[in-house]
C-alpha cells in the first residue's frame, strides 16, 4: 500500500493526457482526490510494516523498498501530500489539464525520494523529481529563452550525477545499497578514503538542491518563473530532499565524514542564512522575498544538522515541516495577489488589504509563521534549533543564527504592509476577494501551521532509527572533543 | 589408412550452429523471390513481411543453441550464450528497422532494399560468432557491403554522397583491420583468436597487429577519434538504414571487439594493449556529447549520441571482468530499444521526401501529439541515463562495473559525460514543450503505414521493462576453441 503513494499518483498524471483537453476541471478534482486521497492512505499506513521487492542482486543488492516508519519520512509525506492537495485546488494556469498532471507526476515522484529504503531507488525518484520541474517551467515560462529551466535542470542533474556515482560506489563497496533507515551499527565499515568520497558525492548533491550559498543560483529564478501551484510544493518538499538526505544519509552511514566537513557546512549553512535574509530584505518582485527567506531558513537546518545535537536535529525535522507548511502558504498567497494584480512586485502593489480582507488575513497568518511567531510553526522549529546549536556549545554561531531571524520579521513585515497596506494604486485591476475555495485551499495548511506550532511534539518524537542516528552522532563528536 | 588432414571433419551440427544466419541470408532470397510475384499495391508490405518473418524464424532458431556452445568449423564459428545474445539484439534491431522500412528506397526498389538489410543483418550475426580471423573479416565485409548501397538508396541529394563517404572511409579501416589481422598471423601463426593468448616471446609484432586490428575495430565502432565520418552517413542515409546502422553493425562490432579482448589477449600483457581502447572510450563519452549539444538535426545529433553511447559500453568492458562484458550486453540491449524508439518517433514525423529530422519539426508536439512526445521523451531519458528507464539502470549497472575494474576515473568521465549529454537530450524535450509562438507549426505526419506505431510502443516497453526489470544474460563469456 506504500508503494502506492508512488505509483498511483504517476499512473494517474499520465493518464491525465487521455481526458480532453477542455475537462479542465473533471482534470483538477480527480487531481485533488488523489493528492488528499495519498493523504488519508499516508495517515493510515502511520508506523506500517516496509514493503521491498528485488531488483538487482548483482554487482550488489538493491531493492524496491519502500517504507514511511513514524519519523521524517511520514510527516514530510504528509506535508507533501497536503500542500500538493491545496495548491491544485487553486490551480489556474492556462492548458490546465498538461499541467495537472505534471504536478501529479511530481506528487509520485517526490513522495518516492521520501519513502525510499534504498540508496538506488532514492536516486531514481532524486532524477525523477527533476523532469515534470524542467517541462513546466519550459511549457509555462513567461519568458522565451528557458533560461531558467537551464539552470534548473543543469545544477540539479550534475548533483543528481554525482549521487549517482556515489550510490554505484557505495553499492560496489557495501555490497548492497538497500541501507537507509537500517541501523548503522549493522553494516560493514567502509574504508576512510571510499566513505569520505561517496559522502562528498552524495553532499554534493545535497547542497546544491538545498541549497547552499554558492550553489543556490538557480533557485530564485526557478521560484520565480514557476507557476504558483507547482512552486508551492517544490519550494515546500523539493527544497527539502537534500536536508533529509543528510539526516537519513549522511548522519547515519558517514557520521565521520559529516563531523569532518562539518566546519564547512557551518560556514556555508551561516552564509545562506544572513545572505538570504539580507538579499530577502532588499527583493521587489514578492516571489523572490520568499525564495531567498527559504534560502535563509534552510541555512538553519543546515546548521542544526550538522550541530548533531539530538535536540537540534528533532529540530530540524521540524523546521522542514513548517517551514514546507509556511512557504507553500506564501508562494500560493502570493499567487492569489499576482492573480488579482497582474503584478508581483511590490513597488507596483499597495492597498489591497481594504477590499482584499481575507487574501489579507491568510497573508498574515503565513506571513507570521515565517518570521517565527510564538505559537506558529515557525517559532517551535527555530527554538528547537536555537536551544540545540546553543547547548551543543556553539554558542556565538547561535548568536549569528539569531540575527537573521530578526532580519526575517522586517522583510515578512516589509511584504505585508507594502502589498496590503499603503495607497491603492488606481492603474491596477480590482477583483474579487479569496473565494470560498481560495479559502478553503489555504485553510487546511492554516490549520496545520496552528497545530504544529502549539504541539510540535509529535513530530519530534523521532522514530527508533532517526533517534539512535541523532544519538550516534552525538557520541562520535565526544569522541572526537575528547581527542 | 585415413588420411585424416584430408577429411574434411565437419558434421551437421557445425552447419547447425550456422542456421539462424543462413535462414536471414536466404529470407533475403525469399525477399526478392516475392517482390517479382505480388502485385505491386502491396508489394513493400509483403517484403517487409516476409524479411520479418523470416528474422523472427531466425531469432527463434537461435534460442535453441542456448546452453549448448559449440565451436564450429574448428573453432572458426563459437556458438553460445555470447554469440546468441548479440544476434537476438542484431534480429530485433533488424526487425524493428524493417519496421519503419517505409522510406526506404523508392517503391519499385523496396525488395532489394530489405534484401540488402537482411544480408547486412547476416554479415553482424557471423561476426557474433566469429572466432577466428577469417571469419570476423567475412562478417565484416558482409555487414558493410550491403551497407554501402543502402546508404545510396534514396532520392535525398545527400544520400550518394553519404553512400561514397561510407565507402572510402570503410574501406579504409578495413585496410588497417586486414593488415592488422595479417601482422597478427605472422606473430603467430595462427588465424585463430585462441591461439593468441600465447604469442612468441618477442611480441612487438603482435602488439604492432593488435593496435592497428584494434584502430580498425574503433573504425567501425565510430570511436573518438575515428568518429568523422558517422554524423555524415547517418545524415544523408535513408532514416531506416540510419537506425539499422546504428545497432547492428555496432552489435557486431562490439561482439569482435569483446572476444578480442576477453578470449585472444594474454592476461598481462592483454591489460596494456586495451589501455589505449579504454582511452578511446572516455573520448568518446565527452567529444560525442560535446559535440551532440550544437546539433539541429536528429539524425546527426543521435550519431553523435551514438558514439557517446558507444563508448558507455566500451567503458564497461574495461577490465575484462566478468561482471563488465554482462554489462555491456545489458546496456547495448537497452542501447537498442531506446535508440530504436527515438528512431521511430522520427520516422513516424516523416514524409516520403521529407525527413522529420530537424528539430524544428519537434516544435509543439506536445501539445499536438501528446503520447508521441511522451514516447519521446522517454526514450531522451533513457539515452541520458534517466530513470525510469533503460538506461538509467544500464548506466548504474555500467558505473558499478567501472568502479568494481578499478576504473573509477573512467566512472567518473562517464558522469561528466552523462552530465553534458543532458542538454542535447533536452533541447529536444524543451522543442517538444516549450511554449511556439514564432515559428510555424507543422502538422505531424502519420505516414502511409503505421508501423512504426508498433515499433514505438514495443521500444518503449522493452524500455521501461528492462529498466525495472534488468534481464542481464547469463553464461555470456566469450568461447574460443
Amino acid at each position: 500500500m506504500i508503494a502506492a503513494l508512488v505509483v498511483v499518483p504517476i499512473l494517474a498524471g499520465l493518464a491525465l493526457y487521455l481526458v480532453p483537453r477542455s475537462a479542465e476541471h473533471l482534470a483538477k478534482w480527480i487531481a485533488v482526490a488523489i493528492a488528499f486521497g495519498a493523504f488519508a492512505l499516508a495517515i493510515s499506513q502511520y508506523g506500517a510494516p516496509d514493503e521491498s521487492l528485488r531488483w538487482l542482486s548483482r554487482p550488489f543488492a538493491a531493492n524496491f523498498h519502500v517504507g514511511l516508519g513514524k519519523g521524517p519520512s511520514f510527516w514530510i509525506v504528509l506535508l507533501l501530500t497536503l500542500s500538493t492537495g491545496c495548491a491544485l485546488m487553486v490551480t489556474r494556469v492556462p492548458r490546465a489539464r498538461d499541467f495537472i498532471a505534471q504536478m501529479l507526476v511530481l506528487l509520485g515522484a517526490m513522495t518516492g525520494v521520501f519513502i525510499a529504503r534504498d540508496l538506488l531507488l532514492f536516486a531514481l525518484f532524486w532524477d525523477l523529481m527533476l523532469i515534470p520541474v524542467f517541462i513546466t517551467l519550459v511549457a509555462w515560462s513567461p519568458t522565451k529563452s528557458n533560461a531558467t529551466a537551464w539552470k534548473y535542470l543543469v545544477y540539479n542533474l550534475v548533483g543528481g550525477l554525482a549521487l549517482l556515482l556515489a550510490t554505484a560506489a557505495y553499492g560496489i563497496v557495501q555490497g548492497t545499497t538497500d541501507v537507509i533507515g537500517v541501523d548503522p551499527k549493522s553494516l560493514a565499515t567502509i574504508s576512510d578514503t571510499w566513505a569520505l568520497w561517496i559522502c562528498l558525492g552524495f553532499g554534493f548533491a545535497f547542497f546544491i538542491k538545498t541549497p547552499v550559498w554558492p550553489l543556490h543560483t538557480w533557485m530564485p529564478d526557478t521560484y520565480a518563473d514557476l507557476p504558483a501551484p507547482m512552486v508551492a510544493i517544490v519550494s515546500a518538499v523539493q527544497s527539502k530532499a537534500g536536508l533529509y538526505g543528510f539526516i537519513v544519509i549522511g548522519l547515519a552511514l558517514f557520521p565521520g565524514v559529516m563531523h569532518a566537513i562539518a566546519p564547512v557546512a557551518f560556514v556555508l549553512g551561516l552564509i545562506a542564512l544572513v545572505y538570504g535574509a539580507l538579499a530577502a530584505l532588499v527583493q521587489d518582485d514578492i516571489k523572490r522575498v520568499v525564495a531567498y527567506s527559504s534560502l535563509s531558513h534552510l541555512g538553519l537546518i543546515i546548521l542544526a544538522i550538522f550541530s548533531f545535537s539530538p535536540i537540534a536535529i528533532g529540530g530540524a525535522v521540524v523546521y522542514i515541516v513548517a517551514h514546507g507548511l509556511f512557504s507553500a502558504g506564501l508562494f500560493m498567497t502570493v499567487g492569489e495577489i499576482e492573480l488579482r494584480e497582474d503584478t508581483r512586485l511590490l513597488s507596483r502593489l499597495g492597498g489591497l488589504g481594504g477590499r482584499n480582507p481575507k487574501l489579507a488575513g491568510g497573508l498574515t497568518i503565513v506571513a507570521l509563521a515565517a518570521l517565527g511567531l510564538p505559537g506558529l510553526c515557525g517559532f517551535a522549529g527555530e527554538i528547537l534549533i536555537l536551544t540545540g546549536l546553543y547547548r551543543a556549545g556553539f554558542v556565538w554561531q547561535t548568536v549569528v543564527a539569531l540575527v537573521p531571524v530578526v532580519i526575517a520579521a522586517a522583510y515578512m513585515l516589509r511584504v505585508f504592509q507594502g502589498v496590503m497596506h499603503g495607497p491603492e494604486h488606481d492603474d491596477l485591476p480590482e477583483r474579487e476577494d479569496l473565494s470560498l475555495l481560495e479559502g478553503l485551499a489555504l485553510a487546511p495548511l492554516v490549520i496545520a501551521i496552528v497545530l504544529l506550532g502549539i504541539n510540535p511534539g509529535p513530530v519530534t518524537h523521532l522514530d527508533t532509527f532517526t533517534r539512535s542516528v541523532a544519538a550516534a552522532s552525538a557520541q562520535s563528536t565526544l569522541a572526537i572533543l575528547k581527542k | 589408412m585415413n588420411t585424416p588432414q584430408l577429411v574434411i571433419p565437419y558434421v551437421s551440427a557445425d552447419y547447425a550452429a550456422l542456421v539462424p544466419t543462413f535462414v536471414v541470408a536466404v529470407t533475403a532470397l525469399v525477399v526478392i523471390v516475392a517482390d517479382l510475384l505480388t502485385p505491386k499495391k502491396m508489394r513493400r508490405a509483403a517484403n517487409v513481411a516476409v524479411g520479418i518473418i523470416g528474422l523472427i524464424a531466425a531469432g527463434v532458431l537461435a534460442l535453441q543453441g542456448w546452453g549448448h556452445p559449440i565451436a564450429a568449423f574448428g573453432g572458426a564459428f563459437v556458438n553460445g550464450g555470447f554469440a546468441i545474445v548479440f544476434q537476438e539484439i542484431v534480429i530485433v534491431a533488424a526487425v524493428f528497422s524493417l519496421l519503419m522500412s517505409y522510406a526506404l528506397g523508392r517503391e519499385d526498389q523496396s525488395g532489394g532494399a530489405i534484401a540488402l538489410m537482411l544480408w547486412s543483418a547476416s554479415g553482424a550475426m557471423l561476426m557474433a560468432g566469429a572466432a577466428n580471423l577469417m571469419t570476423v573479416f567475412l562478417g565484416i565485409e558482409l555487414l558493410s557491403l550491403a551497407l554501402y548501397c543502402l546508404c545510396a538508396m534514396s532520392s535525398r541529394p545527400g544520400a550518394r554522397e553519404s553512400a561514397l563517404k561510407y565507402l572510402i572511409l570503410s574501406s579504409t579501416a578495413s585496410g588497417f583491420l586486414l593488415y592488422g589481422m595479417a601482422l597478427l598471423f605472422g606473430a603467430t601463426g595462427s588465424v585463430a583468436l585462441s591461439a593468441f593468448a600465447n604469442p612468441p616471446a618477442s611480441s612487438a609484432l603482435f602488439d604492432i597487429g593488435a593496435g592497428m586490428f584494434l584502430i580498425g575495430i574503433c573504425f567501425k565502432l565510430s570511436l573518438v577519434p575515428f568518429h568523422v565520418w558517422t554524423p555524415d552517413v547517418y545524415e544523408g542515409a535513408p532514416l531506416p538504414v540510419t537506425a539499422f546502422m546504428s545497432v547492428v553493425t555496432k552489435a557486431g562490432t562490439l561482439a569482435v571487439l569483446a572476444r578480442f579482448a576477453y578470449a585472444a589477449l594474454p592476461s598481462p600483457h592483454g591489460a596494456a594493449i586495451m589501455l589505449p581502447v579504454w582511452i578511446v572510450a572516455a573520448l568518446s563519452m565527452i567529444v560525442g556529447n560535446v559535440a551532440a549539444l550544437a546539433q539541429t538535426d536528429l539524425k546527426r545529433l543521435l550519431a553523435y549520441s551514438g558514439i557517446a553511447q558507444l563508448g558507455y559500453i566500451v567503458a564497461s568492458l574495461a577490465g575484462t571482468t566478468a561482471f563488465g562484458l554482462r554489462y555491456a550486453i545489458f546496456y547495448l540491449g537497452a542501447y537498442t530499444f531506446m535508440n530504436l524508439g527515438a528512431f521511430a518517433v522520427v520516422a513516424l514525423l516523416s514524409r516520403d521526401r521529407d525527413e522529420g529530422s530537424q528539430l524544428t519539426s519537434f516544435n509543439g508536439l506536445g501539445y499536438r501529439q501528446p503520447i508521441l512526445a511522451g514516447a519521446m521523451t522517454f526514450f531522451l531519458l533513457s539515452l541520458a541515463g534517466l530513470p525510469p528507464t533503460a538506461g538509467f539502470t544500464g548506466k548504474i549497472l555500467i558505473l558499478a562495473s567501472a568502479v568494481n575494474a578499478g576504473f573509477v576515473w573512467l566512472a567518473a568521465l562517464l558522469v561528466v559525460g552523462t552530465a553534458i549529454s543532458v542538454y542535447a537530450y533536452f533541447k529536444i524535450v524543451r522543442a517538444m514543450y516549450a511554449q511556439t509562438t514564432g515559428a510555424p507549426i507543422r502538422r505531424a505526419v502519420v505516414p502511409a503505414s503505421a508501423l512504426p506505431w508498433a515499433c514505438v510502443a514495443l521500444c518503449a516497453v522493452a524500455t521501461l521493462v528492462l529498466g525495472f526489470y534488468p534481464i542481464v544474460p547469463s553464461d555470456v563469456l566469450p568461447l574460443v576453441k
